[in-house]
């Protein structure tokens, strides 16, 4: 079933064209990795996926409803219910700490429950540090701690922009086995990356260059992958 | 947890951990709110300051006698009660009378008075000596001292010499067969007019001397030799009546009539209290810049024993009230006590008025210069704390931050800021104003416990209007903000 359809999506600003009729259809419980060299729009993509901007022209249809023709009011709330976000800059509230981080998210989203949210933070392997503030963590637990804040609203969607970007292999590791355990539990990922190895990862890969999809490639050993992941998280040893 | 809790949460942790700016915008508020509460400390308080200040420049109000006969101490007493005693600085009686000084041939004017309360309502008053503090110790104006060449410690002696105004009860008892009678009236512009008669066996006049050299000679003054006018009142009866006991002297009306209320009002020299002359120490000399310096003062008790009566002609007051206080105690005076009345001396209570009404307008003037440099402070420090939140801001949007709640997260944080700004202010605001009130007006002041919470709801004001133009920007930060690769 789809959950996000982008039909001849453009984006232009002036003369420049960021997106250029761009087509794309991500199914429910998809896990898709976007990749294309820096300036080719995958960030205008994102933020026009994650309601924070809209197209110039085309349709975006997200759970069946036209974001590209709601008010910014409407898609705050869009986004608040639906959608995770996961950044390359960690970006966290610098004076709250780990836990009051993942609150906040909830704060904005229904009721603050700090036992969920440390729950979320074990699930991350950060239970230790949920009283540590941003400045007291390295950058691998920051992005952690992100995806704790991302998943805690149980979102359909959740959205990373270059999540790895700015990790070591260990961290990076780590934030792939998250995903790959949403994935096993029905979330849909969009994952924009430059690393091959994040994008293999996924279940199908886009290719953007000037604005355009240049090609898509499935990942024909997802399957595979996915059970060996399994296989070594279930035991349950936490990263 | 509740929405709630997580808010303050959020706010605190904000206001303590990232303490730098946000001192400041504190600091700001605090510093706004001390001056405020300082200020308005003062200007409610500055009323009492200014107007004990005023206190010193003299009594403000005054409490006559209706009749002629003077107030008795029980009438001022029941005077006094209309106005309350804290506010009340000092009340100081006087009865004055002409003394002589027969050794020199010279008369002055004597006041009775307490010194106790002199001191109260004319602080101004400058001896050089000392009060009089016994019976029979006397102080002397300077330009009688200086006249007469009386210092400090020299005796005098003074001569009361009854007269008719100074003679108490009816006149009519004094027309006795035989009897000499001696009295004066005020006549033409002000002239007094002396009469003396003899009366006869069975109470008529029997002969009359008119004494009329203060009256216009051609006019008033021919009363005195007029023989068709004052053969007239021989072998009549008093009190008489202008028109029909006896005609008036052709084109001098006001004279006549003043003969013969001269007349009417005649009093036995012979049976009233005679001439006293008692012997005084002079224990200073008064300076004063006014009339006073021509006054000889006693205490009320030698003025009695002087001329056997305690009566006073007025009472001076000095009031520590309003104008409008004032006014109101003036009627109440008035209107309770019997056969007295009061009124205010303009003079002092409309200056008075005047010099308040600019000091207060003029604290109002700086307080509200002080409330806007507060806001445009406080404004300043909340839009930098704003544009270097830009990327927490973007991120609170991005996680779904409705409008709504960064306006309620920026507003929280400036009323709290003002909450505690207010209360720093309120304190450090008293401490203020009790400093310059010591120094300048030489008083303390007392702690107004509407204060503190005053104080801290307008510097939450203060805050929340500082942080509306903040939170415009706030408002406007785009979420995509933080998608943008730096
Ligand atoms: N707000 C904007 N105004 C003008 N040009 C923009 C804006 N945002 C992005 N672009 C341009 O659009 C193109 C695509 O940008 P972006 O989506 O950020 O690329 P990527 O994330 O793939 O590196 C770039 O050439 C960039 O300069
Ligand atoms: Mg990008």
């Amino acid at each position: 079933m789809s959950l996000l359809e982008l039909k001849n999506v453009s984006k232009i600003y002036g003369d420049l064209k960021a997106l250029d009729n761009v087509n794309v259809h991500v199914d429910k419980g998809e896990w898709v990795a976007i990749m294309g060299p820096s300036g080719s729009g995958k960030s205008t993509m994102m933020n026009i996926i994650g309601c924070m901007d809209k197209p110039t022209l085309g349709e975006v249809l997200l759970d069946g409803v036209d974001i590209a023709k709601e008010s910014s009011k409407k898609l705050t709330d869009i986004r608040r219910d639906k959608i995770g976000l996961i950044f390359q800059q960690f970006h966290m509230v610098n004076y709250l700490t780990a836990v009051e981080n993942v609150m906040v998210s909830q704060y904005y989203h229904s009721m603050p429950d700090e036992q969920e949210a440390l729950e979320a933070l074990g699930r991350v392997g950060l239970r230790e540090r949920a009283h540590h503030l941003p400045s007291q963590l390295s950058g691998g637990e920051q992005q952690r701690v992100c995806v704790a804040r991302a998943l805690i609203n149980h979102p359909e969607l959740i959205l990373a922009d270059e999540p790895t970007g700015n990790l070591d292999e260990a961290n990076e590791n780590i934030v792939l086995d998250l995903f790959a355990q949403l994935h096993a539990e029905g979330t849909t990922l969009i994952v924009v990356t430059h690393d091959p190895e994040v994008a293999e990862a996924a279940q199908r890969t886009i290719v953007l260059e000037h604005g355009k999809v240049a090609r898509e490639v499935i990942n024909e050993n997802f399957e595979e992958q996915q059970k060996k992941w399994l296989a070594r998280l279930i035991p349950g040893s936490k990263r | 947890m509740t929405k709630r809790r997580m808010f303050l949460r959020m706010i605190t942790a904000s206001l303590l951990r990232r303490r730098s700016r946000m001192l400041i915008a504190l600091l700001s508020i605090g510093i706004g709110a001390t001056i405020l509460a300082g200020l308005v400390t003062i200007y409610v308080d500055v009323p009492r300051q200014m107007g004990a200040q005023f206190r010193s420049f003299g009594a403000n109000m005054l409490v006559l006698s209706d009749g002629e006969e003077g107030m008795t101490k029980d009438q001022m007493d029941k005077a006094l009660e209309s106005i309350p005693t804290d506010q009340l600085v000092g009340a100081a009686p006087y009865r004055y009378i002409r003394v002589d000084m027969t050794t020199r041939q010279q008369s002055f004017t004597a006041a009775g008075t307490d010194f106790a309360q002199i001191t109260r309502t004319s602080p101004y008053f400058s001896v050089e000596g000392r009060y009089p503090e016994k019976s029979r110790e006397i102080l002397v104006g300077k330009e009688i001292a200086e006249t007469i060449g009386i210092r400090e410690g020299s005796g005098m002696e003074l001569t009361w010499q009854p007269t008719a105004g100074n003679t108490e009860g009816d006149p009519s008892k004094d027309r006795q067969p035989g009897a000499v009678l001696s009295g004066s009236a005020e006549g033409w512009s002000g002239g007094a007019v002396y009469v003396t008669v003899k009366l006869d066996d069975s109470a008529k006049i029997a002969s009359l001397t008119i004494d009329a050299g203060t009256q216009t000679p051609e006019i008033g003054g021919l009363a005195q030799t007029d023989e068709a006018f004052t053969r007239q009142f021989i072998g009549k009866a008093l009190p008489m009546t202008l028109g029909e006991d006896v005609d008036a002297l052709s084109g001098a009306t006001v004279t006549s009539t003043a003969v013969v209320e001269a007349l009417n009002t005649a009093r036995n020299t012979q049976s009233t209290a005679a001439a006293k002359t008692m012997k005084y120490t002079v224990t200073g000399i008064l300076t004063t810049g006014g009339e006073e310096e021509s006054y000889v003062f006693m205490g009320l008790e030698d003025m009695a024993g002087l001329t056997g009566s305690d009566a006073v002609d007025v009472a001076e007051l000095s009031v520590s009230a309003s104008a409008e206080e004032l006014e109101a105690y003036a009627e109440q005076i008035t209107e309770n006590a019997d056969g007295v009345r009061a009124r205010l001396v303009k003079r002092v209570t409309r200056s008075e008025t005047a010099v308040l009404g600019k000091l207060q307008s003029l604290v109002f003037l700086v307080t509200a210069v002080v409330l806007i440099l507060t806001m445009i402070c406080v404004s300043t420090t909340m839009m930098a704390v704003v544009s270097e939140r830009r990327r927490e801001i973007g991120l609170r949007k991005a996680l779904g931050a409705s409008d709504g709640s960064i306006r309620a997260e920026f507003l929280g944080e400036g009323m709290f800021l003002g909450l505690l700004g207010g209360v720093l202010g309120a304190i450090l605001g008293f401490v203020f104003a009790q400093i310059v009130s010591v120094n300048v007006f030489g008083s303390s002041i007392t702690f107004q416990p509407l204060l503190l919470p005053a104080a801290v709801l307008v510097s939450m004001g203060v805050a929340a209007l500082s942080c509306l133009q903040p939170i415009k920007r706030a408002v406007a930060i785009d979420p995509a903000i933080v998608l943008k690769d730096e």
